[in-house]
């Protein structure tokens, strides 16, 4: 059972927050599933988008934070961009992923942090991500060696994979971008 | 007697099942038929020229048509068969689709039912004279009764056209329900700013008269010329006289419910409901006036500086002549009391009906436009709102919608924020339905703008906490119950017809539903004519309507009743009653069963006395025929010869 008044004046202050640093109106979601018909990644999600959109109208911020749905999202943006209100839904669970983070009320599963972690560090160092090695990374790192390596044969000859890793000119440039970032107060 | 039989196949309609030649074939060896043949769509032009050409072609001087039901085409081919030199009245339609091909599928049996009916409407139309339509002028004055924004704007238009029309309003003023409310959606603009205009231009409009405190007590007549009675209650203030000071008011010590206010607050005894009533004349209730429940008082005949306090006065009887009725009576709220025991019964003072919210928003209310908690006069802080309160709910008998509930919640949402800043509006809802130009957006903005928190699902109880009220409802959107801890509830009660109106509506002679709303003609093509010719329906009073709508429609029945008024003649029909006299021995049953009063006595020459009908009131209804004991009435087009050879014809 919710206690609607209750939930709704003790989330105001962390809704404000998520609306604030999102830049979107949480209020203005009217529950049209979208978003959720949408997505795809609702099964790895304990709420899906809608859901999670409810969860904050009604104030039950903590519950969001502590979903799923905030970790596990990896923000393709498809609910955004068919959102009819004009939400911005994934940037809206991924500010919320970001307060849960550095208020220390959850931690990413463990894969998911790893992942994230090479993602970026390959990007960082090719410029572009390089999919072949971050999926040999990914697979060395977390011990599970043969996580799809049966699909490799099929992308390299339909080309969407490539072994040689991508180059882009000011690879230094970006490697300062990178510093500079992680210098930001809530990065790490 | 020549006679042509046209057999129409309406496309595939009829002559799908059936055989349109065999029926034609079948008819030219009926009695006196000169001519039959079958016509693809004979209410095309080509159709109709063929039927006029046969016409002239073989001579023919009556007409029988086996086609659709005579309420699609019977003024079609009357048309067609005075273009052929032929009276109307000798045209006989026989429904062969809607009473035949389109209920049968074995071919075989619905030909020969079709050759029946033929041989029926042949028989008829056999028996058959001339009739002439007569006239009857019509009264060029309108009667509005109701003098809500409805009636406001279809008496004004009808008067704006020229023509005279008297309103006729139950209360001591005009101005309805919109009258009490504080702002009106979508646009929220103030709504005596737009009411009072048309309320005081209503009063000194040169065309109108004005009756307030005046009720429809009986109507006789028809179309064109209508006769109604109308009773002026006794107010005991002098119309003419009072000033509108209300200082009896501020003197009387006889207090009285205030229904305007919706019973918010408390009035007197002597009373002006609002300081911008049209007319600003002071009503006395007699049931709570001190002078007529004890006989003794007089405080207000005393105070009164322009002596207009009359306890004798009577109700005054006006019967008067109309061409062309409005009725706009309008609504009330859904008792919702007795049906929400759960929502506590009327018992919790804190719950209260939108519309003594709306009167508690407004600055001319009981509460000088601030929201305060009933029970105790504190401001609230969270607010509930409950729409559908008797609205689609088939367990307290109200399975429609309100039409209005959804955007005035979103209304007093917004204005809740506007007037507490600090406090949250909670809205439990089935559907929000915003279908109206600009009505989403009112929606959108108590959402978005005004924070009201929607919650999607039915309230099951409400019940005190301490000094608070506790809501249980659920929010399906979620999965799960909620429950508020509330300051103030506001039930969104649905629409009820006016009370009495189903009484009303039998003096008019109008149909209406298991709700007591006026029934339209047709729901789709006559949506304010009723099913009595002269009377129209605006507002309302046809069932649950916004202001918008209200006032199109009651522009609409004012077109439809400047179109009648400016007739300076209606044509009767004259399928009317005949006596014959020479055989009539002067019982006067005929006149006993008579609906419209259109037999009255005469004598003859050689002393007897008869009855004689007015043609001009007889409506054709056959009661008179029924009730005559030696059966020398009889009803021109249907008499009993005519009848009875059409019905053995069918049984043959």
């Amino acid at each position: 059972m919710i206690e609607a008044a209750k939930t709704i004046r003790a989330g105001e202050e962390m809704l404000a927050e998520i609306e604030r640093r999102s830049g979107q109106d949480v209020s203005s979601c009217y529950q049209c599933g979208t978003c959720s018909s949408t997505c795809t990644a609702t099964l790895a999600f304990d709420y899906p988008p809608h859901l999670f959109m409810r969860l904050l109208q009604l104030g039950l911020v903590e519950r969001a934070l502590a979903s799923r749905t905030a970790q596990m999202c990896y923000d393709c943006m498809t609910c955004s961009s068919r959102c009819p209100v004009g939400i911005d839904v994934a940037d809206v669970i991924e500010t919320t992923k970001n307060i849960a983070d550095e208020s220390g009320r959850s931690r990413p599963p463990k894969e998911v942090a790893l992942f994230r972690r090479l993602f970026l560090r390959n990007v960082c160092r090719h410029g572009r991500l390089h999919e072949a090695g971050l999926l040999a990374w990914y697979n060395i790192k977390s011990g599970q060696f043969f996580n799809d390596l049966s699909l490799v044969p099929l992308v390299l000859r339909k080309k969407k994979v490539h072994l040689v890793p991508p180059r882009i000119r000011q690879r230094r440039e970006l490697r300062r971008i990178f510093r500079q970032a992680k210098t930001k107060p809530g990065a790490k | 007697m020549r006679i042509g039989v046209f057999v129409c196949q309406c496309g595939t309609n009829i002559a799908a099942t059936v055989d349109t030649e065999a029926v034609a074939e079948a008819a030219m060896s009926m009695r006196d038929v000169y001519h039959a043949e079958s016509i693809q769509y004979s209410c095309s032009d080509p159709g109709q020229r063929q039927v006029i050409a046969a016409a002239h072609q073989h001579r023919l001087d009556r007409v029988v048509i086996a086609a659709c039901s005579p309420r699609m085409h019977e003024t079609t081919f009357q048309r067609a068969v005075i273009q052929a030199g032929i009276n109307p009245f000798m045209l006989e339609m026989v429904n062969i689709r809607e009473q035949c091909s389109w209920i049968h599928e074995d071919r075989e049996v619905a030909t020969t039912k079709a050759i029946d009916l033929v041989a029926a409407g042949v028989a008829r139309v056999r028996g058959q004279v001339p009739l002439k339509r007569g006239r009857v002028p019509v009264v060029g004055e309108a009667l509005v009764v109701g003098g809500g924004i409805a009636g406001i704007q279809a008496a004004l238009d009808i008067a704006d056209a020229g023509m005279p029309v008297t309103l006729v309003e139950r209360e001591p003023t005009i101005g309805g329900n919109m009258a009490r409310l504080d702002k009106t959606f979508p646009t929220l603009d103030c709504s005596s700013c737009i009411l009072t205009p048309r309320m005081v231009e209503l009063k000194h409009h040169e065309n109108i008269r004005l009756m307030v405190s005046s009720e429809v007590t009986a109507v006789r007549g028809y179309i064109g010329n209508f006769e109604v009675d109308i009773r002026k209650k006794a107010t005991c203030v002098d119309e003419e006289k009072c000033t509108g000071c209300r200082i009896c008011e501020e003197k009387c010590p006889s207090r009285a419910p205030d229904e305007f206010n919706a019973g918010v607050g408390e009035s007197k005894a002597i009373s002006i409901a609002f300081p911008q009533a049209v007319p600003l004349v002071a009503a006395l209730r007699k049931e709570h006036c001190r002078q007529f429940i004890k006989g003794k008082c007089g405080v207000c005949k005393k105070v009164c500086p322009a002596d207009a306090v009359d306890y004798e006065q009577e109700d005054e009887l006006h019967t008067e002549k109309f061409g062309a009725i409005i009725v706009a009576t309008g609504y009330r709220l859904f008792d919702w009391e007795g049906a929400y025991p759960d929502y506590g019964g009327g018992l919790y003072p804190d719950v209260i009906t939108s519309l003594q919210y709306e009167r508690m928003l407004s600055a001319s209310g009981p509460t000088g436009g601030h929201i305060v908690r009933p029970s105790d006069g504190r401001e609230p802080r969270d607010i509930v709102f409950l729409s559908c309160v008797g609205s689609r709910a088939e367990s307290v008998g109200r399975p429609f919608c309100c039409n209005v509930g959804c955007m005035y919640i979103a209304k007093q949402a917004i204005q809740t924020r506007e007037h507490l800043p600090d406090s949250r509006c909670y809205v439990f809802y089935m559907d929000v339905r915003a279908c109206g130009k600009g009505y989403e957006e009112v929606y959108r903005r108590a959402q978005v703008e005004a924070g009201a928190v929607y919650l999607r699902g039915r309230v099951g109880k409400i019940y005190p906490r301490g000094d608070k009220l506790v809501v249980m409802g659920t929010d399906t959107l979620i999965g799960d119950q909620v429950e508020i801890e509330t300051d103030l509830v506001v039930l969104a009660v649905g629409f009820a017809a006016a009370e009495g109106a189903g009484e009303l509506a039998r003096r008019l002679n109008i149909a209406y539903d298991g709700y007591q709303f006026f029934t339209e003609s047709h729901p789709k093509l006559r949506p304010v004519e009723t099913t009595t010719g002269g009377i129209f329906l605006a507002g309302a009073c046809q069932g649950p309507k916004d202001i918008p709508a209200s006032v199109a429609q009651a522009s609409a029945a004012a077109a439809k009743a400047i179109r009648l008024l400016s007739r300076e003649d209606l044509e009767t029909s004259p399928m009317v009653a005949e006596v014959n006299h020479m055989r009539c021995i002067g019982c006067f049953k005929c006149a006993e069963v008579c609906p419209y009063n259109a037999i009255e006595k005469q004598k003859l020459h050689d002393g007897r006395t008869v009855a004689v009908i007015i043609e001009s009131l007889c409506q054709g209804c056959g009661l008179c025929n029924v009730a005559c004991p030696p059966q020398v009435i009889s009803l021109r087009g249907y008499t009993d010869n005519q009848l009875i050879s059409e019905v053995v014809e069918v049984l043959r």
